[in-house]
């Protein structure tokens, strides 16, 4: 039984008596700054109501219930908020009996349809009602296209209120503008009041003396992030500008949805992250790429060989990358400006589009990328110094936003020779393994060479051979490197030549556990991402493998089957 | 087309029966197929915008009906063509105001989205929210346009008016708009104040059509009825009708023509060196010397033509009754001098 303090009620039902006096400006602004918590007593109140068996129950147990409720629903701001709305005709309808029994149960049930017959009419003899009555057209039309005419007026008004130059002659009437923001807060997701919404997001943005209420913002910046609303991409980016409580929550809601549910997103990761306009705004505001990088390299400091994050580091980066070079050259800022604290030398081959590149040339580029590497890991070796570290640590970085270039190294093992396998496997090994400290870089690469020897002989072998298969399972689930084993073998799986019933085979055999199958997820995500965006078009065997992989890693596990 | 007209039929009948006590026999199936009927009836009210023979085999079919209904219950009021596009509404409202229906009425409604009833389009979210949400906004900004009407007022005065466009091109009839005027301006007995803000705010709002024709029919129809445009300018504030005054020159003259009316009722009280009314300023005849003089000054401050129309017909009007130099005598002279034309 749910409980309610005596204040609590009171509290509650003092604001609902002094809100129903009238409704003026003032009391509907006063309601508006109390949504949130009259939707969370609301929210108690509906799951007492519905532990109630009858009505007469409910009347006894919460006295204060119909007066309350009554006047809730004479107050336009509670009603025009989807949330509080439904959860006050929810309540209304736990009240109502199907079948009353006595005479209590009787009123209210004439009590509710009459509410509610309020809630959808006009009070008779008023104008408004007679207009309605005579439209021609359905109630709903009516209010809508009504609806739709005041928020054009407003939006205007708020428009010609401030046009954003400091000397402007128009003055800032900002007792209106707050009044009005403040009022809109439960119609933030109402999507007739989408302009108007826009248009004060804009003002607050573009006047230096705004006034629009920051609980309005706040609110938008929620159902935003909540995904409750859908908004132009400028008022996103506007946002997300001023706003670093709106960007951060964007930023881990991103990454929460990543990690929460593997199936569903890995399949497109790049549209989660476009829809989350993050690119978009990163390639405009340095300030914003700063800042949610900074974000996702705490997170995947924390965590560790979080495969999950680093794929969307990799495709956000390279949504970004895309974004930012589709800008006119005068519009934005040299690749420097990005990614601070990093010597040119590093950049210029790491941030190269995989497109500018021809095929040919990726040995040799992949070369120049693990040279440059080479030097800074070498010079830490050196010196052994904090700041040195912190240069590794940052080289590393760099490489898992630009880890295309690493899937590229991956894929080109499928068909290396000995003498090529060398800086791959070192780009490879860095990428897992970025340091000796705790990570043992150079036994990795030993057993990321003697992996690749295995996985060869698996994949080049007609039929497979059943020891191979064993000791491929045996590599991918023990602890040491097994996520660069699994990124390996995962690339020979789609890139290797040889009929597709060969790899289907392996596959069945090798990919059982549950644990693998998730990370493959994720490799197999980001590997799709950087085909996407080389614009070539996938050879039939490429797609077909894909397609396969993905079927096998999303059917349900053998050992979860009844 | 026969069935058509006899389904209309029985859905005006249903309206009727709805608000009496036999709804109590209803069962659930019964209240769906009747609500099924008034969509049925919305549809065909929906068809014949673009079909005048349907149209008129509509409303006669009407007319009859609530003439015989009328005879049946005297206090039945007569339903209108334009109310057959909410039937359902109706239907819902008059089942909810009554105390003997079915209480499977509240499913009807989907109070609870998971219990809605399937195939019905009885969504009521959408008008509950836009009915709110209309008055929060209204309520939430002080601004008014340059003639100094509330957001709520012009929005429904353009709506008024764009209904009347579309009555005007669909059916060309000049008297179904007028009816619909006649039946608002009943309809809001209680507040007729508000009425006459939406009927100027329709008549301001601005259209494509450089005819303007509904601009007229509105014009037309508050001069015939009786009194009409008298309280229209009284209820208006004197900048409102200097911006109708601009817009046209009917209203214009209309305008001045009731300033004249107003002004005649007034007489010369000596022993209080004033003009005061003649009858009582509630009968709406005439209002006093103040107002007159507020209003003349509001229409002088117009800019032109109106400043100058005014100027030359108070010049008229003072010529007219005697062309008196001294007050006292001729309303117009005492008008002109206060206002130092």
């Amino acid at each position: 039984m749910a409980a309610f303090s005596e204040t609590e009620v009171q509290f509650w039902m003092t604001k609902a008596v002094s809100w129903g006096e009238n409704t003026s400006c003032s009391t509907l602004l006063d309601t508006s700054r109390h949504l949130n918590g009259l939707r969370s007593f609301l929210q108690q109140l509906l799951q007492g109501l519905q532990q109630m068996s009858s009505t007469s129950e409910a009347m006894r147990t919460f006295r204060f219930v119909g007066q309350f409720l009554g006047r809730l629903c004479w107050n336009p701001c509670v009603i025009a908020d989807e949330r509080s709305q439904s959860l006050l005709l929810r309540c209304l309808n736990c009240l109502y009996s199907a079948e009353p029994l006595n005479a209590v149960e009787r009123k209210a049930n004439m009590w509710i349809k009459n509410l509610l017959c309020h809630l959808i009419s006009e009070e008779e003899g008023s104008v408004a009602h007679a207009m309605v009555k005579h439209a021609g057209i359905s109630p709903e039309r009516y209010h809508m296209d009504a609806l739709e005419k005041v928020v054009s007026l407003m939006t205007e008004e708020v428009i010609k209120s401030c046009d954003g130059s400091p000397n402007s002659s128009a003055r800032c009437s900002n007792g209106n503008i707050n009044t009005m923001s403040t009022a809109c807060i439960p119609l933030v997701t109402c999507c007739q009041a989408a302009p108007l919404i826009g248009a004060l997001l804009k003002h607050s943005i573009i006047c230096a003396t705004s006034c629009v209420d920051e609980e309005f913002i706040e609110e938008v910046s929620k159902a935003w992030v909540s995904k409750r609303l859908v908004m132009e991409e400028e008022a996103v980016v506007a946002l997300y500008c001023h706003n670093p409580v709106c960007l951060e929550g964007a930023a881990l809601s991103l990454l929460e949805s990543v990690l929460s549910d593997p199936k569903t997103v890995s399949q497109n990761l790049d549209k989660y992250v476009n829809e989350s306009l993050l690119p978009q705004a990163s390639a405009l505001h340095c300030h914003i790429f700063l800042t949610v990088n900074e974000i996702y390299r705490n997170v995947l400091m924390e965590i560790d060989e979080n495969i999950a994050g680093r794929a969307l580091i990799q495709v956000y980066t390279n949504c970004f990358l895309q974004r930012l070079t589709a800008l006119k050259p005068q519009d934005r800022l040299p690749l420097r400006a990005f990614f601070p604290n990093l010597p040119p030398s590093l950049l210029g081959p790491l941030l190269t589009a995989a497109s500018e590149v021809p095929r040919t040339a990726w040995l040799d580029h992949l070369g120049w990328i693990r040279r440059s590497l080479q030097r800074v890991v070498e010079s830490e070796e050196e010196d052994g110094d904090a700041r040195a570290y912190q240069a590794v640590f940052d080289a590393w970085f760099l490489l898992v936003q630009c880890g295309f270039w690493v899937d590229t190294a991956a894929e080109l093992l499928v068909l290396a020779e000995s003498e090529n396998s060398e800086a791959l496997l070192w780009l490879l090994t860095f990428f897992h393994h970025p340091t000796n400290r705790g990570h043992q870089r150079s036994q990795q690469t030993v057993v990321a060479k003697e992996a690749w020897v295995h996985i060869r002989m698996l994949f080049h072998g007609r039929p497979p051979l059943p020891r191979h298969l064993c000791a491929m399972k045996d590599l991918l689930s023990s602890c040491l490197s097994r996520n660069l084993i699994l990124h390996l073998f995962l690339n020979f799986a789609v890139f290797s030549h040889g009929p597709v019933s060969f790899t289907t085979e392996i596959i069945d055999k090798v990919l059982i556990d549950a644990g693998v199958k998730q990370r493959a997820l994720w490799i197999l995500s980001a590997i799709d991402c950087r085909l996407n965006r080389t614009a070539v078009s996938l050879e039939d065997r490429v797609q077909s493998r894909l397609k396969m992989l993905r079927e096998t890693l999303l059917a349900p596990c053998a050992e979860t089957l009844p | 087309m026969d069935a058509v007209l006899g389904r209309l039929q029985q859905v005006v009948e249903l309206l009727v029966v709805s608000q009496l006590d036999c709804v109590n026999e209803w069962d659930h199936q019964t209240m769906l197929r009747a609500f099924e009927w008034a969509q049925y009836c919305e549809q065909v009210h929906a068809r014949s915008h673009s079909n005048p023979a349907l149209r008129s085999a509509l409303e006669s079919r009407l007319h009859d009906t609530n003439q015989r209904l009328r005879e049946t219950l005297p206090s039945y009021s007569p339903v209108m063509l334009s109310e057959l596009a909410q039937c359902q509404h109706k239907l819902l409202v008059n089942l909810l105001r009554n105390p003997s229906s079915p209480s499977s009425i509240i499913h009807v409604f989907s109070l609870d989205r998971k219990t809605a009833e399937q195939g019905l389009d009885m969504d009521q979210i959408p008008v509950i929210t836009g009915k709110s949400a209309l008055k929060l906004l209204c309520c939430s900004s002080d601004w008014t346009s340059y003639s100094g009407l509330q957001n709520e007022t012009e929005v429904r005065g353009k709506l008024l008016k764009e209904h009347l466009k579309s009555i005007l091109t669909q059916y060309g009839n000049e008297n179904s708009a007028r009816i619909l005027l006649d039946s608002i301006l009943h309809d809001s007995a209680g507040k007729t104040e508000n009425l006459y803000g939406v009927i100027a705010a329709a008549l301001l709002a601005s259209d494509d059509d450089t005819n303007n024709v509904s601009r007229d029919v509105i014009l037309d129809w508050l001069q015939i009825h009786d009194g009409c445009l008298s309280k229209l300018c009284r209820s208006l504030p004197p900048r409102l009708c200097c911006a109708l005054s601009r817009e046209s020159v009917t209203f214009r003259r209309g305008y001045c023509d009731v300033l004249k009316r107003w002004a005649n009722n007034l007489e010369y009280d000596v022993m209080h060196s004033a003009w005061v009314p003649t009858c009582s300023i509630t009968s709406e005849e005439t209002v006093t010397f103040n107002v007159l003089f507020d209003r003349f000054r509001a229409l002088l401050y117009s800019g032109s033509p109106v400043k100058e129309e005014t100027e030359t017909k108070l010049a008229e009007l003072k010529v007219e009754s005697g062309d008196f130099d001294v007050k006292g005598i001729s309303v117009w002279t005492d008008l002109i001098l206060k206002l130092k034309v």
